[in-house]
This record gives C-alpha cells, sequence and structure tokens, in this order.
C-alpha cells in the first residue's frame, strides 16, 4: 500500500519540480494512472489551485488594468488575455509572491501588445508613450505606489492645488459632466476643459517626481 | 494664471479639446479615441487620466457578471488537452472524451445547489448548449440518495468512473475530475446522520468497522469554488469564504460561512476492491 503525499506539480515538463514544503497538500495522487482513469485526475489539482488564484488576483488585476486603459471595456478584455496566458504559464511550483510579480508582469506586457495592435500608433509616438512611462520598462517591477492605483491617486490629489484637485474631484471621483463641473465650479465649460488638461499635467509632474524620488 | 502660460510646452486649444474628447469616449465606452501623434508630455497626461478614471467607484470592483464569466472560460481551458510537448505520452482516454460539457455541470449544480448554478451562469456564449435538461434530484427514484442529494439525476446519461482502489483508498479523500465533475473520494463512518448505507448492494459493514466509501462534489454549495480536503482536521475547505465541510460533505459549525448545503453525494460502487464513481457521461 504505496500512499504519496499529493505535491504541486509545474507545468512545461519541469516533471521533478520539488513542491515548496509550505504548499505540499495532503491530498493523495495518483502516480500510476490505470488505464481507463481520467489523466485529468493530475492537472485537476493545478485546477483547484489556480481557481483560488484566480479569486484572489482578479481585482487588483483588473484594478491595475483600468488604470492602464481607463475604461471598462478595454479592462475586462484585457484582463481575461491576462488570465487566459496565465492559465498555462503559471508555475505552480514557485511561491505566491513571486507568481504574483509574474502575473503583473504578464500584465504590462499584455498592455503593451494590446495597444500596438489596437492603436496601430506610429513608431515613434509609441515609444514615446511606452517611454514616458505609460507602461514603464520592462522587466521592472511595479512598486507597492505603482500597483495600487487608489493610493497613488489619494496622494497625487491631496498634492495639487484646491483648484485641480476639485476639477479631478468632479470629473473623475463623482464623474460629472464638463457642463455639471462648471456650474459647480462656476466656471464656463471652456475654462472646465483647460483646467482638467492643466491639472492632469501637474498631477503628471508630481507623479514622476514622486516616482524619482529615491525614498518612494 | 499668467505664469502658467510660460510652460515649456505651448498648449494649444486643441490639446483640450481632445482631451476631452477622449474623456468623453472612456465615459461612453467602445474604442477610447486616444490621439495618434502625442507628445511625452502629453502622453502623460492621458495616462493621468486613465489613472484617475480608475478612482470612480464604478472602475473599483469588476462585474459580477464578467468575472464568473472568466472564470467559466477558465475553468473550460484547465480541462482542455494540452498541446504541450514535454508532457509524458497521455494515458488512454476515454472514447469520445472531448471538451468536457460545462453545461452538465449547471445541470448536476442546478439540481441541489441553486447558488452553485449561479457559479456557471455566466457560460461563454461559444459554448453550444447542449440539450440537457435540468433536473431537480431524483430523491426517491435514486435508490442510493443520502441526504435527498443526489448529484446526478436518475435519467441522465452516465457511467461509472474509476477513482482508485480499496487498497490504496487510505484515511485521506482522494480527488477525481471526470470532466466537468471534480469531487473526493474517501471512507466515511457511518455515524452521520447519512442513511440507506449501500454499499456493495446492502448495508454490510467491513471487517474493520460501519464503514463505507463517498464520493462528494467538491464544488462549494455557496458559490461553487473548488473546496480543499485539508488533512489536519480532515474536513473540506472552501478558499473563496470561509466554507467548511465535515468529511462527510456536510456543514461544518466551525464554518464562517452560514447555513451551507452540505455537499452534494455522487453514487459509488465497489467492485472487485475498485472504487467507482457515477458521472455523466459526456456526449
Amino acid at each position: 500500500m504505496s500512499m504519496l503525499n499529493g505535491k504541486m506539480r509545474s507545468r512545461a515538463g519541469t516533471q521533478g519540480h520539488p513542491a515548496d514544503p509550505g504548499e505540499t497538500r495532503a491530498m493523495e495522487v495518483k502516480q500510476n494512472a490505470q488505464p481507463g482513469q481520467d489523466v485529468l485526475g493530475n492537472d485537476h489539482i493545478q485546477a483547484e489551485e489556480f481557481q483560488v488564484f484566480y479569486q484572489q488576483n482578479l481585482g487588483s488585476i483588473y484594478r491595475y488594468v483600468y488604470s492602464k486603459v481607463g475604461n471598462r471595456e478595454e479592462a475586462e478584455d484585457i484582463t481575461s488575455q491576462i488570465f487566459m496566458k496565465a492559465v498555462h504559464g503559471i508555475d505552480s511550483g514557485r511561491g505566491t509572491e513571486a507568481i504574483q510579480k509574474w502575473l503583473f508582469q504578464v500584465a504590462r506586457t499584455t498592455i503593451a501588445d494590446y495597444w500596438r495592435a489596437r492603436y496601430r500608433l506610429t513608431t515613434s509616438s509609441l515609444e514615446e508613450l511606452l517611454d514616458a512611462g505609460w507602461e514603464g520598462p520592462a522587466g521592472a517591477e511595479p512598486a507597492s505606489y505603482r500597483s495600487q492605483p487608489a493610493e497613488r491617486v489619494q496622494y497625487l490629489l491631496s498634492a495639487l492645488p484646491e483648484h485641480y484637485r476639485q476639477v479631478l474631484t468632479c470629473r473623475f471621483l463623482f464623474n460629472l459632466s464638463v457642463k455639471e463641473t462648471a456650474l459647480s465650479m462656476g466656471l464656463s465649460e471652456a475654462n472646465v476643459k483647460v483646467l482638467q488638461f492643466r491639472a492632469l499635467k501637474r498631477a503628471a509632474e508630481i507623479d514622476d517626481i514622486f516616482e524619482k524620488t529615491p525614498s518612494s | 494664471m499668467p505664469g502658467e502660460e510660460q510652460e515649456q510646452e505651448q498648449e494649444r486649444f486643441e490639446d483640450y479639446l481632445a482631451l476631452d474628447r477622449y474623456l468623453e469616449s472612456l465615459e461612453t465606452g467602445g474604442t477610447p479615441r486616444l490621439p495618434e501623434m502625442l507628445t511625452p508630455v502629453q502622453a502623460r497626461i492621458y495616462r493621468m487620466a486613465a489613472l484617475f478614471r480608475s478612482a470612480s467607484p464604478e472602475a473599483a470592483e469588476p462585474r459580477p457578471e464578467f468575472a464568473a464569466a472568466l472564470q467559466a472560460r477558465l475553468l473550460q481551458e484547465q480541462h482542455l488537452p494540452q498541446p504541450a510537448p514535454s508532457r509524458p505520452a497521455p494515458a488512454p482516454r476515454r472514447p469520445g472524451a472531448r471538451k468536457p460539457a460545462l453545461l452538465s455541470r449547471r445541470v448536476l449544480l442546478a439540481g441541489g445547489t441553486a447558488a452553485a448554478a449561479s457559479f456557471v451562469a455566466g457560460v461563454a456564449a461559444d459554448r453550444v448548449i447542449e440539450a440537457t435538461t435540468a433536473n431537480p434530484p431524483a430523491a426517491g427514484t435514486n435508490p442510493t440518495t443520502w441526504n435527498g442529494e443526489s448529484l446526478v439525476p436518475a435519467d441522465v446519461p452516465s457511467q461509472w468512473f474509476f477513482v482508485t482502489t480499496m487498497a490504496e483508498l487510505g484515511n485521506e479523500a482522494v480527488s477525481f475530475a471526470a470532466g466537468a465533475v471534480v469531487g473526493y473520494v474517501l471512507r466515511s463512518s457511518s455515524a452521520s446522520t447519512i442513511s440507506g448505507s449501500n454499499w456493495e448492494g446492502g448495508s454490510q459493514a467491513n471487517s474493520a468497522s460501519q464503514e463505507r466509501i463517498i464520493a462528494l462534489s467538491a464544488a462549494c454549495t455557496h458559490m461553487g469554488c473548488i473546496v480543499q480536503w485539508q488533512h489536519a482536521d480532515h474536513k473540506f475547505h472552501c478558499p473563496c469564504h470561509g466554507g467548511l465541510f465535515t468529511a462527510n460533505g456536510e456543514a461544518d459549525a466551525a464554518s464562517s460561512k452560514l447555513y451551507l448545503r452540505p455537499l452534494p453525494q455522487l453514487e459509488t460502487k465497489i467492485d472487485q476492491g475498485k472504487v467507482y464513481v457515477r458521472v455523466p457521461t459526456r456526449s
């Protein structure tokens, strides 16, 4: 009678990959699949693990992608692509943190590919976009500041002058139209358009400074 | 604000309009209208716009329908044969074992667990809907019904699926995946409220103790997440919302998720020392 502890197997052929002790699962696994037994019996372990992984990471990946594309449709589209890649590419032998970093990396390259394909920008503009940190340098790990869009927004709002903060709050947090914002702030609609432009520009400058500051 | 006019980059009225058009397109949906030529400064401004858009309440969480639909797609994807060349020669598959019938999973789950059915409510639109019907559990007509929760109704075409042998079945739950059905097989003491012991055709105790082999669906009766057997406490843990089930599949009192229905059971049989589970046949 041979009892074997279930071990996490990584995909893509690294068959002898040992599991982290912390990830060993006390579930018995059939090592010798008998004829007629569904070979899915082995893959099933990763299926469960991946479903957990999906539930835990969907929210943060979705918010991260949304903060890059600014709209729900593209956020859903790209998030789907990211997880579909992850389903086959995930190396479950690694630790949770390493896997999450990997997932964010997949997110960044997926977003960059998406822009290349979708927008067909001229090469120079695309380079400028990427250069301007739209996607960040390839391989760079997202610092916590970068991967937590909500915190970034809060910080930037607090660092802006009052009139810039107000227009961004109206237009983005409250989702007011230009007309409603104008009424709320006692400005013309043209003024609002100028103000939101400059507010975002100032926010971008603050963001750059924050990122380049060594203490961040 | 005269000082602001003397920026490094000349602001044109067109810039303000283009930005607002972009914001408008983000709001209305569809393809966002991003200007083709952007200077680095402008690119940062547009990047900020996307970031600030994500701060609105509507952007905070993915839509539940989207999350469920993607989850269903991923499940399908996981059960498909992998083309990876580095795998060893695949074990012989059951004849006709092609794409798992995700819909039949919904049939099964709808039988006893309405909450779990909502989990697969977002079946991807490109799946062909099969002509299986969603039946309530055939309690009473199914001779081996426990807790009234027989997972596979009597009139759904089914087959016996081999899981493990009695010799190899120890004191831990053994998982199996038969197409869309994912579950566990384990020894169960008959000291629970389960009645109608039906092992090898009768309530025969084995020589060691009053014991049966049961098969449980691994789909948590809350929202359908796959529960995990924990060796340490001999219980099934749901990773999603704290659901907890005993080794007999009943809701555990210590569960942080209250009012859980028991994990549905599947029929088992022992034949020449081999443990089988009755699962729906894939058409």
